[in-house]
């Protein structure tokens, strides 16, 4: 699977930097590493469920969306591996797909508590949005 | 070492008012040269932002297993004055009353040394890891009950014995918790997770008393030479983690409402006396509860799996202690010659109540608390005890571990699951996880020495050693 993000070294937790052209693929990517840090690589399937969001900026939108995907993966047992994200204004709409927990293929990650405001920022110029965040395991 | 701060004795040190603009008191924390050698700056930042936070007491504090945490440092202690000050989540962590017990047993060394079947029983009878769910039925009235009494409601179903009630930190449960400020989200996360381990640092592990420092502290507490112990290390789970996550959003409108500046958004907090504080405060003693609960069926599940093994009686497994290193509690210290109510903060750090404390049972009331320090999975856990010097400089607190030095990038690069189990199996521990990327993520290497962080709190007096603990095998998420 190739890398749309990269891991930084962080002592205590996993901080995760991203660098994508358009706010969605930030998103989008951002959610990627979460699921990934959790279950590793190998994730598939054709479950689908949606979430929507409403926020006040673009960090929050962010980690509510996160944490909604934190909470719905642990309450349905679903592994996603793919996020379709439309975003207007502080308004979220996200498809995820994805499958049922299998233990085999899935335990080779970190249980992420939550997702930390400490260090979240998102930046954008001219080469598109760059963003960093830590994930608390 | 660190530029900015000041050595103020042998292991203390301390972080002078406009380090950071807008600190109310001095930040203070307490390392040797050795574990200073790979403190962060970014730890020292974050204990000097919690000085800025309003009604704080004294010193923002922080143990010797001081690091980078988010919000308040890991290893960081503060007390926060009822009127005036203000709780936040982010003194407390996602993991409320992430905490750690020590189960003793009549069983000795040779008994268990290799026995591979023993920790393949646990592995199989806990559940442990990402995903996992518990084998337990919890209706939402039994949730309910969890949250409102915590070890207290395991005890009553059957899951322990009276007794156990009196080794844990406040008796196993919080009585401000309101069941009605966790949301249903929480609660649904819940009713899947009782009595299981999780993942990350969280470890079943068997170990034996290797060494006995205060032999009159040590027989108080149970524990002799050569005895085979069970120490288990978890949390509020799914729960707590929701808990945490509903009401930093909730605060993080309070601090905009009264008007309070903080330097870091994971710093969130009200009023203590407000109703975002208090709800704050009533949902994390649900979480802190559940938490007990957890562990109390832990316990339960470890004292069967050992009985039936063993043949062994389930009440000769007494507890020696439970404590919370993951909480906020109001708690009653004296400052400046009064006894006053404050709201203790502790992230990453263990109550180290001195003899004579009201908390205590009668029998451990000449000793002090037990606290219970726990290793990495090759390195010694330690049982100590507290003091009143802990009382007078630390709001009653100590360390809670071995704290990080690697990140799990640089672990997940450097070394191999595979070869450090083999290692540790060379050394008598047997090691039992999902994957080898936990083993890597978890190894020795990647914490301080946990020998050198009791030494620091030992000789700084803020807990004093009784006895060193060494692993035999371990179980991880």
């Amino acid at each position: 699977m190739q890398m749309s993000f990269e891991e930084i070294p962080h002592t205590a937790d996993i901080k995760i930097r991203v660098r994508a052209p358009t706010l969605e693929a930030l998103f989008s990517d951002t959610f990627d590493s979460l699921m990934q840090v959790m279950y590793g690589t190998n994730r598939a399937g054709c479950i689908l469920r949606e979430i929507r969001i409403e926020s006040t900026n673009y960090e929050s939108l962010l980690t509510d969306f996160l944490s909604e995907v934190l909470f719905i993966s642990e309450v349905e047992s679903l592994v996603f591996s793919e996020a379709r994200i439309r975003i207007d204004g502080f308004h979220l709409i996200a498809e995820l797909s994805g499958e049922p927990f299998d233990s085999v293929r899935h335990s080779n990650g970190s249980e992420v508590k939550g997702i930390s405001y400490s260090g979240l920022t998102i930046t954008h110029d001219a080469k598109g949005y760059m963003l960093d965040i830590i994930f608390d395991v | 070492m660190l530029e900015g701060v000041n050595r103020i004795g042998l292991h203390e040190w301390e972080v002078p008012i406009g380090y950071v603009a807008g600190m109310h008191v001095p930040g203070k924390f307490f390392l040797s040269e050795l574990l200073g050698k790979t403190l962060e700056q970014g730890a020292i930042q974050q204990l000097a932002n919690v000085a800025t936070l309003p009604g704080i007491l004294k010193n923002s504090l922080a143990m010797p297993d001081i690091h980078w945490g988010y919000g308040f440092p890991i290893g960081g202690v503060a007390a926060f004055s009822i009127d005036e000050g203000v709780i936040s989540p982010g003194g407390v962590g996602f993991d409320i009353n992430c905490g750690v017990r020590l189960l003793a047993t009549p069983l000795l060394y040779k008994d268990v040394a290799g026995r591979r079947d023993v920790i393949e029983e646990l592995f199989r009878t806990v559940p442990t890891g990402v995903g996992a769910k518990s084998t337990l039925k919890v209706s939402p009235g039994a949730l309910d009950d969890m949250m409102v009494k915590g070890a207290k409601w395991a005890v009553s179903a059957g899951y322990g014995v009276e007794r156990d009630l009196s080794r844990c930190e406040d008796g196993g449960f919080m009585k401000t918790a309101d069941r009605r400020t966790v949301s249903g989200k929480a609660k649904q996360r819940g009713l899947s997770q009782g009595g299981t381990l999780g993942s990350g640092n969280h470890f079943l592990e068997i170990q034996v008393v290797r060494e006995i420092f205060n032999p009159v502290a040590a027989k108080a507490f149970g524990l002799s030479p050569g005895q085979v112990c069970c120490m288990i290390h978890c949390g509020s789970r799914g729960l707590g983690h929701q808990v945490c996550t509903d009401h930093l959003k909730n605060l993080e409108s309070a601090t905009k409402k009264y008007h309070i500046s903080i330097p870091d958004r994971q710093l969130a907090c009200a009023p203590i006396i407000s109703p975002e504080g208090r709800s704050y405060f009533s949902a994390m003693a649900a979480a802190a509860n559940y938490a007990w609960a957890n562990r109390q069926l832990i316990t339960h599940t470890t004292r069967q799996v050992l009985s039936k093994i063993f043949r062994i009686e389930y009440e000769d497994m007494p507890l020696v202690y439970d404590v919370a290193h993951n909480v906020a509690k109001m708690e009653e210290h004296r400052l400046d010659g009064k006894y006053i109510n404050v709201c203790v903060h502790r992230k990453g750090a263990t109550r180290s109540f001195g003899p004579g404390s009201n908390d205590l049972p009668q029998d451990l009331t000449d000793s002090g608390q037990p606290v219970i320090i726990p290793g990495s999975m090759g390195t010694s856990s330690y049982v100590l005890q507290g003091t009143h010097i802990a009382m007078e400089r630390t709001f009653g607190s100590t360390c809670h571990g071995a704290g990080r030095i690697m990140s799990r990038t640089q672990a997940k690069k450097n070394l191999n699951g595979k070869e450090i189990a083999a290692c540790l199996q060379k050394e008598g521990i047997i090691v039992r996880a999902h994957s080898e990327n936990t083993i890597a993520d978890e190894a020795p290497d990647v914490y301080k020495s946990s020998d050198e962080v009791v030494n620091v709190v030992h000789e700084v007096g803020i807990s004093r050693l009784v006895a060193r603990l060494s692993p035999l095998g371990v179980i991880k998420g």
